[in-house]
């Protein structure tokens, strides 16, 4: 087992060595000069290259590149172009803010989905079967970007019921000990900003859950499917089970495999930053930080998060695979 | 399975209840009397440190944070005395002496005095000046040295006369005097630390978020109504325009022409004021067939920019008179540009002996803030235009990163598209685009060229008398209105909204926002 989670673990430098090189080609081949948008309208073409100089973008690609690397693997991101600040720095303050989210909307989506796929499939070609898989077509098809508007206008405009963006009440901010607005007010048990931060946190990890939830419905109800017909809940039934117990105990469990995976795969874009949700709810995390960093042709902070996305990706999915062992204890790894 | 899921299941539903009633406490708790207000705007500041930043997200924080030695009036861009109560320039215009303020302290308790003025613009100068100034070398390019006379006396001596120079002394980037104690302490992180001696003091910044600030209760003028104020980042207009709604802002910017009605509607306010820019259509004046005035005038009268302005910007640009918004100094109110006169278009294209020869325009592909539609709508507009005279156009679009290099280079194109965002509210500042000089500097993308007007720019620099820089600048512009290196066409609106409970809120023409007299019902 050890040794697997080594040998697993080691592969994240290949892995991430990739994504920085892929990244770094497309920043540097695609995206603004930064200097020209650092120095605005006034910069005579002699001070942007004064400045790319300075930067060092005037470097063949490959010494930036070696450059890049080296600052890496010294623990060093470089500092951001736009705000002059440590990129760690920066990732570091953003980061908090995806994690609750991603979180948040995973338990959303993950018990809502689990419950309404076990529910389609033991009650299949009802009208709740029909009614929910319509539904989960349209959570897959629905662009987040807008589903996140239509919330905000029900239930923030309209109803007056949530808060329209942000990530919590001003000035309500709880002391910050890990930056989980949620664990820190309960922490100092600080129950004001904890409810203000629940209330900000419902509807962009609703609009975020809705793909993931959509996902997680149809794997299980599929797989409840297959797993309800094999003769072991057969025999369980015989015994005189009940018929919540076979359900869940027997048949779920066994049911879960692939619905882990969809879910390790599901939580490792979403702490990836949801580029979109968070766009649209002013969500302080990594994906808005992203959005803006390539908007500003911020190459250091564009590549910091990325190779940070990238690494999540990676280690969430062994945890994943970790996790199979422990739900069928016919998997083992060696 | 069965264990964990429905005591999860109510534990979330229970707390979505509770937070439904948390709402109505956390709104009665803000107490009355102490007024917050809060300001949405589209994204985080770049930095706060006036030296190191030029974009206008910063600038709005900043104005409101520090000040420098003269500030604009409220509704232009006259100046009037701030850290400085009087100044005098000699006459030969390359010296200026500022009388500081006395009992002035930064936020951070240290003086405010002529070493401070030193400081601030000296960090600025070259050997310090490095080359992530921004604004910098505009500021303080004819800037030699700054001596401290005596305590609250600062003399500032020039290379050249240069008379821009104290509106500079009011922008909101690189003029404004920072702590020293307060640069030496925080070093590089000074752009997050902002220490000045403005109304509201600097608290904290959640990145991504917003900015707190809070009432500098030492402050020397009239104290802010204000005890808090939050700059709140949503980058969404929409999404913004939603927060006012609520009334989870109390002011906004950005307003999305799309929503113009809604919050209206809603019953909010909306403030629509002329913009500190100029957009243009130039004609390439160094060659062939635009280096003939008569072209150049005849393809004005074919342009009808009431229309364009009508009906391309439908209520969000003011028809441009010249060069110069009308609430900057210098605006010649009784000079107008070539109007729109088709028949006349033609006679002129008849007597410069057009024969049907292709016209490009090139254009950008993107919107720019002088001109919100973008610059394939305006130029295929001025091609229908011009078609009905019989002038024959395409258009060329570069994105905009390209595009300022092939306007430099000037290798392909008859005509292009093209706008200006004003700095610092001095004429010079816009005229100067017409200087032969600045061919070389590639600002003045036309390439046009008149001996008269660049000795009317030198002198108007050298002039300190305000009535004889306006005779100057009028001069200038009769010249530029009729040989027509430009088309004048707008000048696009700012845009801000806010709730009707709160008093005394304008945009200045600058584009950034003054708080101090800003209160809320």
């Amino acid at each position: 087992m050890a040794s697997y989670i080594a040998r697993r673990l080691l592969l994240l430098f290949p892995v991430l060595l990739g994504v920085s090189i892929f990244v770094f080609v497309v920043l540097h081949l695609f995206t603004t000069d930064p200097a020209a948008l650092m120095l605005g309208q006034h910069a005579t073409t002699q001070q942007i290259e004064a400045l790319r100089e300075e930067l060092g973008l005037n470097d063949p690609l490959y010494v930036q590149f070696g450059r890049f690397l080296w600052q890496v693997l010294h623990g060093d991101l470089g500092r951001s172009l736009m705000t002059r600040a440590p990129v760690t720095d920066e990732i570091m303050s953003r980061f908090p803010a995806t994690i609750e989210l991603a979180f948040m909307a995973m338990l959303i989506a993950t018990i809502a989905g689990v419950f309404v796929g076990v529910l389609s499939a033991v009650k299949q070609y009802s009208i709740f079967d029909y009614l929910s898989m319509v539904g989960a077509l349209v959570g897959v098809s629905m662009p987040i970007f807008w589903l996140g508007l239509m919330l905000i206008l029900l239930f923030s405009v309209q109803l007056g019921w949530l808060p329209v963006a942000g990530r919590i009440d001003i000035g309500m901010e709880p002391a910050r000990i890990t930056g989980l607005y949620l664990l820190d007010s309960l922490l100092t048990g600080n129950w004001a900003a904890f409810v203000s931060a629940l209330k900000h946190l419902i509807l962009p990890a609703l609009a975020l859950a809705s793909y993931s939830m959509a996902i997680i419905a149809r794997m299980t109800r599929s797989t409840m499917l297959e797993v309800i017909r094999q003769d072991y809940v057969r025999t369980a039934r015989a015994k005189g089970l009940v018929e919540s117990l076979v359900i869940y105990r027997h048949a779920l469990r066994n049911a879960l495999i692939p619905v882990v995976t969809v879910v390790g795969l599901q939580m490792g874009s979403l702490l990836g930053g949801a580029v979109l949700t968070e766009t649209v709810f002013s969500w302080p995390g990594i994906g808005s930080l992203l959005v803006n960093a390539i908007l500003a042709a911020d190459y250091p902070l564009v590549q910091g998060s990325v190779i940070l996305i990238a690494t999540i990706f990676v280690v969430v999915n062994l945890l994943v695979d970790l996790l199979y062992a422990f739900l069928d204890p016919r998997i083992r790894y060696s | 399975m069965k264990k964990w899921f429905w005591p999860v299941l109510l534990l979330t539903a229970l707390a979505f209840v509770l937070a439904g009633c948390g709402g109505q406490q956390a709104q009665n708790a803000a107490p009355a009397k102490d007024i917050t207000l809060v300001y949405a705007q589209g994204s985080d500041p770049r930095g706060l440190d006036p030296a190191y930043v030029d974009d206008g997200e910063s600038a709005k924080v900043i104005v409101n944070v520090f000040e420098g030695l003269v500030r604009y009036k409220p509704d232009s861009t006259e100046v009037e005395p701030c850290l400085a109560t009087e100044w005098t320039s000699s006459p030969d215009g390359k010296e200026w002496t500022f009388k500081l303020r006395r009992g002035v302290k930064f936020h951070d308790g240290t003086d405010f005095n002529a070493e401070a003025v030193k400081f601030s613009v000296e960090r600025q100068l070259p050997p310090n000046r490095t080359d992530d100034m921004p604004y910098a070398s505009f500021t303080f390019g004819p800037v030699q040295k700054v001596e401290v006379v005596d305590q609250y006396t600062v003399k500032f001596i020039l290379n050249e006369p240069y008379a821009p120079f104290l509106a500079n002394m009011a922008m909101a980037l690189a003029a404004p005097i920072v702590s020293p104690a307060a640069v030496q302490k925080y070093g590089k992180d000074f752009i997050e630390h902002p220490v000045g001696t403005g109304p509201f003091k600097f608290v904290k910044w959640d990145k991504g978020q917003q900015i707190e600030l809070a009432r500098n209760d030492n402050y020397w003028g009239d104290k802010p109504a204000a005890a808090k104020v939050f700059f709140k980042f949503t980058k969404e207009n929409s999404v913004r325009a939603s927060q006012l709604k609520t009334g989870e802002v109390d002011m906004m910017d950005g307003v999305d022409p799309n929503d113009v009605k809604m919050l209206e509607q809603s019953g909010l306010k909306l403030i629509k004021n002329p913009g500190m820019n100029i957009n243009y259509v130039g004609f390439l004046c160094h060659k062939p067939p635009f280096n003939n005035v008569k072209m150049r005038q005849a393809v004005s009268y074919a342009i009808n920019r009431q229309n364009l302005v009508d009906y391309l910007y439908q209520g969000l640009a003011d028809l441009a008179n010249g060069p110069l918004p009308k609430f900057m100094p210098g605006y010649a109110a009784d000079l107008k540009p070539i109007g729109y006169d088709p028949e006349k278009a033609k006679a002129l294209l008849k007597e410069a002996g057009y024969k049907g020869e292709k016209i490009t325009i090139l254009a950008y592909s993107n919107p720019r803030p002088y001109n919100p539609v973008g610059g394939e709508k305006l130029a295929a507009a001025i091609q229908q235009d011009l078609l009905k005279v019989g002038i024959n156009c395409d258009i060329k679009t570069y994105p905009w990163k390209e595009y300022k290099d092939v306007l430099f280079k000037a290798q392909e194109g008859h005509m292009f598209l093209y706008g200006w965002i004003g700095d610092n509210g001095d004429p010079d500042n816009f005229l100067s685009l017409f200087d032969s000089k600045e061919i070389a500097g590639s600002l003045n993308a036309a390439k046009y060229s008149n001996p008269q007007v660049d000795k009317l720019l030198a002198e108007g620099r050298k002039t300190m008398d305000p009535a004889k820089r306006a005779q100057i600048y009028h001069d200038l512009q009769k010249i530029v209105l009729e040989e027509a290196p430009w088309v004048y066409i707008s000048h696009s609106l700012d845009m801000a909204a806010y709730r009707p409970n709160v008093v005394n809120f304008n945009l200045h023409p600058t584009g950034v926002v003054f708080l101090r007299g800003v209160s809320k019902n």
